[in-house]
Protein backbone atom coordinates (compact mmCIF):
# COMPACT_ATOMS: atom_id res chain seq x y z
CA UNK A 1 0.00 0.00 0.00
CA UNK A 2 1.05 3.69 -0.87
CA UNK A 3 2.77 5.46 1.67
CA UNK A 4 0.09 8.84 2.18
CA UNK A 5 1.94 10.50 4.74
CA UNK A 6 4.38 13.28 4.45
CA UNK A 7 7.65 11.95 3.07
CA UNK A 8 10.68 14.05 3.98
CA UNK A 9 13.33 16.05 1.55
CA UNK A 10 16.31 15.55 3.29
CA UNK A 11 18.74 18.14 3.13
CA UNK A 12 22.72 17.76 2.96
CA UNK A 13 23.38 18.20 6.51
CA UNK A 14 21.14 15.33 7.32
CA UNK A 15 21.69 12.86 4.92
CA UNK A 16 23.53 10.09 6.87
CA UNK A 17 20.56 9.78 8.57
CA UNK A 18 18.10 9.23 6.05
CA UNK A 19 20.55 7.16 4.09
CA UNK A 20 21.02 5.17 7.33
CA UNK A 21 17.40 4.72 7.56
CA UNK A 22 16.75 3.66 4.13
CA UNK A 23 19.17 0.35 5.39
CA UNK A 24 17.25 -0.21 8.54
CA UNK A 25 20.27 1.51 10.78
CA UNK A 26 19.54 4.46 13.16
CA UNK A 27 22.57 6.85 12.20
CA UNK A 28 23.31 9.75 14.78
CA UNK A 29 25.52 12.32 14.82
CA UNK A 30 28.68 12.31 17.26
CA UNK A 31 31.26 15.56 18.16
CA UNK A 32 34.36 13.59 18.01
CA UNK A 33 36.20 16.47 20.08
CA UNK A 34 33.11 16.12 23.61
CA UNK A 35 32.26 12.86 22.61
CA UNK A 36 28.53 13.65 23.13
CA UNK A 37 25.85 12.65 20.53
CA UNK A 38 22.76 15.48 19.53
CA UNK A 39 19.60 16.19 18.09
CA UNK A 40 18.63 17.17 15.29
CA UNK A 41 21.93 17.19 13.57
CA UNK A 42 23.89 20.25 13.37
CA UNK A 43 26.47 22.34 11.14
CA UNK A 44 28.35 22.49 14.88
CA UNK A 45 28.32 20.36 17.98
CA UNK A 46 25.55 22.46 20.13
CA UNK A 47 27.67 21.55 23.25
CA UNK A 48 31.09 22.69 22.39
CA UNK A 49 30.87 24.10 19.16
CA UNK A 50 33.38 21.55 17.47
CA UNK A 51 33.12 21.43 13.73
CA UNK A 52 34.11 17.44 14.40
CA UNK A 53 31.04 15.40 13.84
CA UNK A 54 30.82 12.10 12.93
CA UNK A 55 27.99 9.98 12.28
CA UNK A 56 27.89 6.57 14.56
CA UNK A 57 25.06 3.43 14.26
CA UNK A 58 23.07 4.01 16.81
CA UNK A 59 21.95 0.96 19.26
CA UNK A 60 18.01 1.56 18.52
CA UNK A 61 17.00 1.72 21.65
CA UNK A 62 15.76 4.49 24.20
CA UNK A 63 12.89 5.09 26.54
CA UNK A 64 9.72 7.20 26.14
CA UNK A 65 10.39 10.70 28.10
CA UNK A 66 6.66 12.00 27.17
CA UNK A 67 3.75 11.62 24.84
CA UNK A 68 0.48 12.77 23.56
CA UNK A 69 -2.45 11.34 22.30
CA UNK A 70 -3.59 13.32 18.67
CA UNK A 71 -7.08 13.33 17.83
CA UNK A 72 -6.89 15.99 15.04
CA UNK A 73 -4.10 15.75 12.21
CA UNK A 74 -4.03 16.82 8.84
CA UNK A 75 -3.38 15.31 5.27
CA UNK A 76 -2.31 11.28 5.72
CA UNK A 77 -2.11 11.38 9.24
CA UNK A 78 -5.97 12.91 9.57
CA UNK A 79 -6.82 8.81 8.49
CA UNK A 80 -4.66 7.24 11.10
CA UNK A 81 -6.32 9.61 14.49
CA UNK A 82 -6.44 8.29 17.14
CA UNK A 83 -2.17 8.62 17.17
CA UNK A 84 0.33 8.49 19.61
CA UNK A 85 3.05 10.58 19.34
CA UNK A 86 6.26 11.13 21.24
CA UNK A 87 9.84 11.87 22.54
CA UNK A 88 12.29 8.93 23.11
CA UNK A 89 15.40 9.15 25.52
CA UNK A 90 18.00 7.83 23.20
CA UNK A 91 20.39 5.13 24.56
CA UNK A 92 22.91 7.16 23.54
CA UNK A 93 22.14 10.77 24.49
CA UNK A 94 19.70 13.32 23.27
CA UNK A 95 16.31 12.71 22.15
CA UNK A 96 14.01 12.40 19.50
CA UNK A 97 10.20 12.93 18.14
CA UNK A 98 8.44 10.04 16.45
CA UNK A 99 4.97 8.44 16.31
CA UNK A 100 5.10 5.27 19.05
CA UNK A 101 3.70 1.84 17.81
CA UNK A 102 2.88 -0.96 20.11
CA UNK A 103 0.30 1.01 22.25
CA UNK A 104 -3.41 1.64 22.43
CA UNK A 105 -4.10 5.30 21.38
CA UNK A 106 -7.67 4.65 22.88
CA UNK A 107 -6.21 3.94 26.82
CA UNK A 108 -3.44 6.69 27.54
CA UNK A 109 -3.44 5.57 30.85
CA UNK A 110 -1.45 2.31 29.68
CA UNK A 111 0.90 4.04 28.39
CA UNK A 112 4.24 4.40 30.42
CA UNK A 113 6.46 7.35 30.68
CA UNK A 114 10.63 5.55 31.16
CA UNK A 115 9.15 2.37 29.11
CA UNK A 116 11.38 0.66 26.93
CA UNK A 117 11.69 1.55 23.13
CA UNK A 118 12.96 0.17 19.82
CA UNK A 119 13.21 1.81 16.62
CA UNK A 120 12.02 0.06 13.12
CA UNK A 121 11.66 1.16 10.41
CA UNK A 122 8.67 1.90 7.81
CA UNK A 123 9.44 1.98 3.63
CA UNK A 124 7.99 4.98 2.17
CA UNK A 125 9.02 5.25 -1.08
CA UNK A 126 12.44 3.77 -2.80
CA UNK A 127 14.60 6.31 -1.65
CA UNK A 128 13.24 6.96 1.85
CA UNK A 129 12.39 4.62 5.13
CA UNK A 130 11.30 6.30 7.74
CA UNK A 131 12.01 5.70 11.43
CA UNK A 132 9.27 4.82 14.42
CA UNK A 133 9.32 3.57 17.92
CA UNK A 134 7.69 0.66 19.49
CA UNK A 135 7.34 -0.60 23.02
CA UNK A 136 8.30 -3.84 23.74
CA UNK A 137 9.58 -5.92 26.77
CA UNK A 138 12.06 -4.17 29.38
CA UNK B 1 18.10 48.37 44.07
CA UNK B 2 16.17 48.79 39.94
CA UNK B 3 18.39 48.81 37.47
CA UNK B 4 19.28 51.89 35.29
CA UNK B 5 16.70 50.97 32.90
CA UNK B 6 14.14 50.69 35.22
CA UNK B 7 11.13 53.43 34.59
CA UNK B 8 12.75 55.26 32.26
CA UNK B 9 9.70 54.62 29.85
CA UNK B 10 6.11 54.30 30.71
CA UNK B 11 2.85 52.90 28.37
CA UNK B 12 1.40 55.82 28.06
CA UNK B 13 -1.73 54.40 26.29
CA UNK B 14 -3.30 51.07 24.79
CA UNK B 15 -6.14 50.77 22.62
CA UNK B 16 -7.83 47.90 20.21
CA UNK B 17 -9.08 47.71 17.21
CA UNK B 18 -12.70 48.93 16.39
CA UNK B 19 -14.15 45.49 16.02
CA UNK B 20 -12.06 42.10 17.59
CA UNK B 21 -12.86 38.74 18.21
CA UNK B 22 -15.33 37.21 15.10
CA UNK B 23 -16.01 39.78 12.89
CA UNK B 24 -18.91 39.49 10.81
CA UNK B 25 -17.13 40.98 7.59
CA UNK B 26 -13.75 39.48 7.46
CA UNK B 27 -10.99 42.17 8.20
CA UNK B 28 -7.33 41.81 7.17
CA UNK B 29 -4.58 41.68 9.57
CA UNK B 30 -3.71 45.53 8.21
CA UNK B 31 -7.17 46.81 8.86
CA UNK B 32 -6.53 45.67 12.50
CA UNK B 33 -3.21 47.02 12.79
CA UNK B 34 -4.22 50.40 11.54
CA UNK B 35 -7.58 50.43 13.63
CA UNK B 36 -5.86 50.23 16.69
CA UNK B 37 -2.55 52.35 15.97
CA UNK B 38 -5.70 55.38 15.37
CA UNK B 39 -7.12 54.40 18.66
CA UNK B 40 -4.17 54.58 20.72
CA UNK B 41 -3.31 58.18 19.25
CA UNK B 42 -6.83 59.53 19.80
CA UNK B 43 -6.89 58.06 23.47
CA UNK B 44 -2.94 59.52 24.10
CA UNK B 45 -3.33 62.55 21.70
CA UNK B 46 -0.03 61.63 20.46
CA UNK B 47 -0.35 62.17 16.94
CA UNK B 48 0.86 59.60 15.13
CA UNK B 49 3.65 62.01 13.29
CA UNK B 50 5.65 61.68 16.63
CA UNK B 51 5.95 58.29 16.65
CA UNK B 52 9.47 57.83 16.07
CA UNK B 53 9.92 54.06 16.64
CA UNK B 54 8.23 51.29 15.19
CA UNK B 55 7.85 47.65 17.15
CA UNK B 56 5.82 44.51 15.53
CA UNK B 57 6.38 41.09 14.88
CA UNK B 58 7.29 41.44 11.17
CA UNK B 59 5.06 43.86 10.37
CA UNK B 60 7.32 47.41 10.82
CA UNK B 61 8.41 48.63 7.54
CA UNK B 62 4.99 48.00 6.00
CA UNK B 63 3.60 49.89 8.90
CA UNK B 64 5.53 52.91 8.68
CA UNK B 65 5.13 53.14 5.17
CA UNK B 66 1.00 53.24 5.75
CA UNK B 67 1.72 55.89 7.71
CA UNK B 68 4.29 57.67 6.32
CA UNK B 69 6.73 57.70 9.21
CA UNK B 70 10.60 57.51 8.64
CA UNK B 71 11.76 56.21 12.16
CA UNK B 72 14.73 56.03 13.82
CA UNK B 73 14.54 53.03 15.41
CA UNK B 74 12.99 49.92 13.15
CA UNK B 75 12.26 46.48 15.13
CA UNK B 76 10.15 43.62 13.72
CA UNK B 77 11.18 40.91 16.26
CA UNK B 78 8.56 37.84 15.28
CA UNK B 79 9.31 35.02 17.47
CA UNK B 80 5.69 33.96 18.40
CA UNK B 81 3.16 35.54 21.16
CA UNK B 82 5.83 36.80 23.58
CA UNK B 83 7.48 39.27 21.07
CA UNK B 84 5.14 41.98 22.14
CA UNK B 85 6.36 42.00 25.63
CA UNK B 86 10.21 41.81 23.96
CA UNK B 87 9.38 45.22 21.99
CA UNK B 88 8.46 46.88 25.05
CA UNK B 89 12.01 45.72 26.63
CA UNK B 90 13.32 46.90 22.95
CA UNK B 91 11.74 50.24 23.24
CA UNK B 92 13.03 51.00 26.93
CA UNK B 93 16.65 50.28 25.76
CA UNK B 94 16.04 52.50 22.91
CA UNK B 95 14.19 55.69 24.99
CA UNK B 96 16.49 55.01 27.54
CA UNK B 97 19.90 55.13 25.32
CA UNK B 98 18.40 58.62 23.65
CA UNK B 99 17.27 56.94 20.39
CA UNK B 100 14.06 57.81 20.03
CA UNK B 101 10.96 59.49 22.21
CA UNK B 102 7.65 57.52 21.48
CA UNK B 103 7.78 53.91 20.19
CA UNK B 104 4.61 52.47 18.73
CA UNK B 105 4.07 48.72 19.32
CA UNK B 106 1.32 47.30 16.99
CA UNK B 107 -0.32 44.02 16.37
CA UNK B 108 -2.67 42.94 14.07
CA UNK B 109 -3.40 39.35 13.55
CA UNK B 110 -6.65 38.18 11.85
CA UNK B 111 -6.75 34.12 13.34
CA UNK B 112 -10.64 33.69 12.16
CA UNK B 113 -11.45 36.19 9.53
CA UNK B 114 -8.54 34.23 7.83
CA UNK B 115 -10.37 31.03 7.86
CA UNK B 116 -13.58 33.07 5.91
CA UNK B 117 -10.86 34.37 3.17
CA UNK B 118 -8.69 31.18 2.88
CA UNK B 119 -5.29 32.58 4.30
CA UNK B 120 -5.56 36.39 2.45
CA UNK B 121 -4.70 39.13 4.10
CA UNK B 122 -2.73 37.47 7.02
CA UNK B 123 0.18 38.84 5.80
CA UNK B 124 1.88 35.80 6.26
CA UNK B 125 3.86 34.18 3.14
CA UNK B 126 1.68 31.83 1.72
CA UNK B 127 2.95 28.46 0.48
CA UNK B 128 4.56 24.87 1.82
CA UNK B 129 6.82 25.42 4.30
CA UNK B 130 10.91 24.92 3.76
CA UNK B 131 11.55 20.87 3.46
CA UNK B 132 14.85 21.31 4.50
CA UNK B 133 13.78 23.00 8.09
CA UNK B 134 14.30 20.68 10.68
CA UNK B 135 11.11 20.91 12.14
CA UNK B 136 9.72 19.85 8.58
CA UNK B 137 12.10 16.67 8.57
CA UNK B 138 12.01 15.33 12.00
CA UNK B 139 8.77 16.89 13.04
CA UNK B 140 6.29 16.95 10.54
CA UNK B 141 6.88 13.75 8.99
CA UNK B 142 4.86 12.35 12.28
CA UNK B 143 1.50 13.80 11.47
CA UNK B 144 2.12 16.61 14.57
CA UNK B 145 -0.54 19.82 13.58
CA UNK B 146 -0.16 22.76 15.61
CA UNK B 147 0.29 23.99 18.69
CA UNK B 148 -1.70 21.62 20.40
CA UNK B 149 -0.42 18.84 19.34
CA UNK B 150 3.12 19.88 20.60
CA UNK B 151 2.11 21.30 24.05
CA UNK B 152 -0.22 17.99 25.38
CA UNK B 153 3.61 16.34 25.51
CA UNK B 154 4.35 19.24 28.25
CA UNK B 155 0.69 18.47 29.80
CA UNK B 156 1.75 14.78 30.26
CA UNK B 157 5.21 15.36 31.64
CA UNK B 158 4.25 17.83 34.57
CA UNK B 159 1.68 14.70 35.56
CA UNK B 160 4.16 12.60 35.52
CA UNK B 161 6.41 14.39 36.94
CA UNK B 162 5.35 16.10 40.00
CA UNK B 163 1.77 13.94 40.21
CA UNK B 164 -0.94 16.49 39.14
CA UNK B 165 -3.70 15.63 36.76
CA UNK B 166 -5.47 17.30 33.98
CA UNK B 167 -8.53 18.24 35.90
CA UNK B 168 -5.95 20.32 38.13
CA UNK B 169 -5.38 22.39 35.09
CA UNK B 170 -9.31 22.67 34.37
CA UNK B 171 -9.51 24.84 36.80
CA UNK B 172 -7.36 27.37 35.27
CA UNK B 173 -10.02 27.44 32.36
CA UNK B 174 -13.15 27.25 34.74
CA UNK B 175 -11.63 30.42 37.21
CA UNK B 176 -10.74 32.55 33.13
CA UNK B 177 -14.22 31.77 32.21
CA UNK B 178 -15.68 33.58 35.20
CA UNK B 179 -12.96 36.49 34.22
CA UNK B 180 -14.48 36.55 30.64
CA UNK B 181 -18.01 36.80 32.20
CA UNK B 182 -17.18 40.05 33.35
CA UNK B 183 -15.48 41.46 30.36
CA UNK B 184 -18.49 42.58 27.38
CA UNK B 185 -15.72 42.51 24.85
CA UNK B 186 -14.59 38.59 25.84
CA UNK B 187 -15.76 36.13 23.08
CA UNK B 188 -17.16 33.73 25.59
CA UNK B 189 -18.57 36.12 27.79
CA UNK B 190 -22.38 34.64 27.71
CA UNK B 191 -24.63 31.80 26.12
CA UNK B 192 -26.05 34.99 24.41
CA UNK B 193 -22.51 36.04 22.66
CA UNK B 194 -21.64 32.73 21.60
CA UNK B 195 -23.35 29.21 22.42
CA UNK B 196 -20.38 28.10 24.39
CA UNK B 197 -20.25 30.91 26.34
CA UNK B 198 -21.08 31.45 30.21
CA UNK B 199 -19.96 29.38 33.21
CA UNK B 200 -18.23 25.88 32.86
CA UNK B 201 -17.30 23.49 35.60
CA UNK B 202 -13.98 21.10 35.61
CA UNK B 203 -16.35 18.37 33.94
CA UNK B 204 -17.25 20.41 30.93
CA UNK B 205 -13.45 20.68 30.45
CA UNK B 206 -12.75 17.45 30.69
CA UNK B 207 -15.83 16.25 28.91
CA UNK B 208 -15.19 18.47 25.79
CA UNK B 209 -14.06 16.78 22.42
CA UNK B 210 -10.28 15.84 23.16
CA UNK B 211 -8.47 17.73 20.71
CA UNK B 212 -4.19 16.31 21.38
CA UNK B 213 -4.57 13.94 25.28
CA UNK B 214 -4.87 15.31 27.35
CA UNK B 215 -5.34 18.97 26.25
CA UNK B 216 -8.96 19.14 25.17
CA UNK B 217 -10.63 21.97 23.72
CA UNK B 218 -11.72 23.79 26.36
CA UNK B 219 -7.75 23.46 27.65
CA UNK B 220 -6.98 24.89 24.68
CA UNK B 221 -7.18 29.15 23.44
CA UNK B 222 -9.78 30.45 20.86
CA UNK B 223 -8.96 31.47 17.79
CA UNK B 224 -10.29 34.96 16.78
CA UNK B 225 -9.37 38.26 15.05
CA UNK B 226 -7.56 41.19 17.21
CA UNK B 227 -5.69 44.41 16.67
CA UNK B 228 -3.95 46.05 19.70
CA UNK B 229 -1.55 48.95 19.78
CA UNK B 230 0.21 50.57 22.89
CA UNK B 231 2.44 53.64 23.02
CA UNK B 232 5.70 53.52 25.58
CA UNK B 233 7.13 57.19 25.80
CA UNK B 234 9.91 58.69 28.31
CA UNK B 235 8.63 60.21 31.55
CA UNK B 236 8.42 63.55 30.28
CA UNK B 237 5.86 62.60 27.46
CA UNK B 238 4.13 60.38 29.53
CA UNK B 239 3.86 63.36 32.23
CA UNK B 240 2.37 65.86 29.38
CA UNK B 241 -0.12 63.38 27.98
CA UNK B 242 -3.93 63.23 29.07
CA UNK B 243 -4.08 59.69 29.75
CA UNK B 244 -1.87 57.89 32.46
CA UNK B 245 1.60 56.53 32.38
CA UNK B 246 2.05 52.39 33.36
CA UNK B 247 5.67 52.51 34.64
CA UNK B 248 8.03 49.76 33.02
CA UNK B 249 9.24 48.86 36.41
CA UNK B 250 11.10 45.19 34.89
CA UNK B 251 11.96 44.11 31.48
CA UNK B 252 13.58 40.62 30.51
CA UNK B 253 13.55 38.06 27.52
CA UNK B 254 14.93 34.85 26.80
CA UNK B 255 14.29 31.74 25.27
CA UNK B 256 14.94 27.52 25.81
CA UNK B 257 14.30 26.36 22.47
CA UNK B 258 13.43 27.09 19.06
CA UNK B 259 11.89 23.47 17.76
CA UNK B 260 10.12 21.22 20.92
CA UNK B 261 12.89 19.05 20.10
CA UNK B 262 15.47 20.63 21.97
CA UNK B 263 13.46 21.40 25.09
CA UNK B 264 14.94 20.46 27.74
CA UNK B 265 12.63 19.95 30.74
CA UNK B 266 8.95 19.91 29.49
CA UNK B 267 7.71 21.14 33.14
CA UNK B 268 9.39 24.57 32.86
CA UNK B 269 10.16 27.27 30.56
CA UNK B 270 12.89 30.19 30.17
CA UNK B 271 10.16 32.66 31.65
CA UNK B 272 12.34 31.65 35.07
CA UNK B 273 15.66 33.61 32.92
CA UNK B 274 13.30 36.70 31.74
CA UNK B 275 11.43 37.04 34.91
CA UNK B 276 14.67 36.83 36.85
CA UNK B 277 16.24 39.93 35.22
CA UNK B 278 12.87 41.38 34.92
CA UNK B 279 12.63 41.40 39.18
CA UNK B 280 16.31 42.43 39.38
CA UNK B 281 15.85 45.73 36.93
CA UNK B 282 12.98 46.42 39.25
CA UNK B 283 14.17 45.61 42.64
CA UNK B 284 11.06 43.73 43.18
CA UNK B 285 9.98 40.26 43.43
CA UNK B 286 7.06 37.58 43.17
CA UNK B 287 5.85 38.85 46.41
CA UNK B 288 5.44 42.21 45.06
CA UNK B 289 2.93 41.80 42.44
CA UNK B 290 -0.74 42.24 43.03
CA UNK B 291 -1.91 40.76 40.10
CA UNK B 292 -0.36 39.00 36.58
CA UNK B 293 -1.48 38.52 33.27
CA UNK B 294 -0.27 35.25 32.12
CA UNK B 295 -0.40 33.88 28.28
CA UNK B 296 -2.35 31.57 28.67
CA UNK B 297 -2.74 29.57 24.80
CA UNK B 298 -3.46 26.34 26.79
CA UNK B 299 -3.73 25.94 30.28
CA UNK B 300 -0.54 24.03 30.57
CA UNK B 301 1.54 27.00 29.32
CA UNK B 302 -0.29 29.54 32.37
CA UNK B 303 0.12 26.89 35.37
CA UNK B 304 3.61 26.16 34.22
CA UNK B 305 4.08 30.07 34.00
CA UNK B 306 3.17 30.76 36.83
CA UNK B 307 5.60 28.32 38.45
CA UNK B 308 7.99 29.92 36.58
CA UNK B 309 7.33 33.35 37.09
CA UNK B 310 7.67 32.46 41.17
CA UNK B 311 4.28 33.22 42.01
CA UNK B 312 3.74 29.29 43.12
CA UNK B 313 5.84 26.54 44.26
CA UNK B 314 7.43 23.58 41.22
CA UNK B 315 4.88 21.65 40.30
CA UNK B 316 2.00 24.02 41.65
CA UNK B 317 1.00 26.48 39.58
CA UNK B 318 -2.26 25.37 39.34
CA UNK B 319 -3.35 25.73 42.57
CA UNK B 320 -3.43 29.41 42.35
CA UNK B 321 -6.91 29.22 39.92
CA UNK B 322 -8.26 25.92 41.78
CA UNK B 323 -8.05 27.59 45.40
CA UNK B 324 -9.62 30.22 43.61
CA UNK B 325 -6.69 33.42 44.24
CA UNK B 326 -6.25 33.76 40.90
CA UNK B 327 -10.25 34.22 40.27
CA UNK B 328 -12.54 37.41 40.44
CA UNK B 329 -12.77 38.55 44.05
CA UNK B 330 -9.42 36.41 44.82
CA UNK B 331 -6.36 37.75 46.33
CA UNK B 332 -4.59 37.46 43.48
CA UNK B 333 -6.35 38.32 39.71
CA UNK B 334 -4.65 36.17 37.15
CA UNK B 335 -5.78 36.91 33.39
CA UNK B 336 -8.87 39.83 34.37
CA UNK B 337 -9.66 40.42 30.75
CA UNK B 338 -10.86 36.38 30.37
CA UNK B 339 -7.52 35.10 29.20
CA UNK B 340 -7.15 33.23 25.72
CA UNK B 341 -8.85 30.73 26.84
CA UNK B 342 -11.79 32.48 27.03
CA UNK B 343 -11.56 36.64 26.22
CA UNK B 344 -9.41 36.56 22.73
CA UNK B 345 -6.66 34.92 21.21
CA UNK B 346 -5.64 35.73 17.37
CA UNK B 347 -2.76 33.47 17.34
CA UNK B 348 0.06 35.75 18.84
CA UNK B 349 -1.73 36.62 22.33
CA UNK B 350 0.93 38.80 23.61
CA UNK B 351 -0.67 42.22 23.08
CA UNK B 352 -3.80 41.31 24.53
CA UNK B 353 -2.08 40.91 27.64
CA UNK B 354 -0.02 44.01 27.54
CA UNK B 355 -3.40 45.89 26.87
CA UNK B 356 -5.07 44.71 29.78
CA UNK B 357 -2.15 45.31 32.13
CA UNK B 358 -2.23 49.01 30.85
CA UNK B 359 -6.41 49.29 31.36
CA UNK B 360 -5.55 47.69 35.17
CA UNK B 361 -3.25 49.63 36.63
CA UNK B 362 -3.99 53.22 34.71
CA UNK B 363 -7.54 52.30 36.28
CA UNK B 364 -9.28 52.58 32.89
CA UNK B 365 -10.70 48.53 33.12
CA UNK B 366 -13.96 49.82 33.81
CA UNK B 367 -14.58 51.94 30.62
CA UNK B 368 -11.12 51.58 28.85
CA UNK B 369 -10.20 52.25 25.86
CA UNK B 370 -12.80 53.45 22.43
CA UNK B 371 -15.18 52.90 25.66
CA UNK B 372 -15.22 49.42 25.65
CA UNK B 373 -15.65 47.49 29.45
CA UNK B 374 -13.92 45.20 31.19
CA UNK B 375 -13.77 44.75 35.21
CA UNK B 376 -11.65 46.80 37.24
CA UNK B 377 -9.60 45.02 39.65
CA UNK B 378 -7.61 46.95 42.93
CA UNK B 379 -3.75 46.31 41.93
CA UNK B 380 -0.98 48.26 41.91
CA UNK B 381 1.82 46.02 40.04
CA UNK B 382 1.23 43.60 37.55
CA UNK B 383 3.22 40.79 36.33
CA UNK B 384 3.05 40.11 32.64
CA UNK B 385 4.30 36.79 30.83
CA UNK B 386 4.31 36.16 27.18
CA UNK B 387 5.36 33.09 25.58
CA UNK B 388 5.94 32.03 22.10
CA UNK B 389 6.34 29.30 19.67
CA UNK B 390 6.03 25.86 21.56
CA UNK B 391 6.67 26.97 25.18
CA UNK B 392 9.76 28.11 23.38
CA UNK B 393 10.24 32.09 24.00
CA UNK B 394 9.63 34.35 26.83
CA UNK B 395 8.89 38.02 27.36
CA UNK B 396 8.43 39.42 31.10
CA UNK B 397 7.34 42.71 31.80
CA UNK B 398 6.82 43.95 35.67
CA UNK B 399 4.45 47.45 35.44
CA UNK B 400 3.47 49.36 38.12
CA UNK B 401 0.94 51.94 38.14
CA UNK B 402 1.40 55.77 38.56
ZN1 LIG C 1 31.15 18.64 21.05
Amino acid sequence: MAYTKPIPDPDPVHRPYWEGAREGKLMLPRCTTCNRVHWYPRLLCPFCHSREIEWIEASGEGRIHTFAVQHRAFGGWADEVPFVTAYIDLHEGDRMFTVLRGVDPTKPETIRIGAKVRVEFERANDEVSIPFWRVVEE
Amino acid sequence: MPGALSRAAAIIGAAEADEIGYPATPKTALQLHIEAIKNVSEQTGIPISRIDGVFSAGWSSQLAEHLGLRPKYIDTTSVGGCSFEMHVHHALAAIHAGIIDVALISHGENGWSARATGGRGTGRPRGAPDPWDPGQQFQAVYGVAGAPSNYAHAMTRHNYRFGSTPEDFAHIAVVTRQWAMLNPRAIMFSKETNPGGGPITVEDVQNSRVVAWPLTLLHCCLVTDYGGAVLVARPEIARSVKTKPVWIAGAGESMGHQNMLEMEDFTATSAAASAAAAYRMAGMGPEDMEMAMIYDSFTVTAGITAEMLGLAPRGEGFMLWKDGRAAPGGKFPINTNGGGLSFNHSGMYGMQLLVEAYRQLSRTAEDGVTGLPGKQVDARSCIVNGTGGSLSTTGTLILVAD
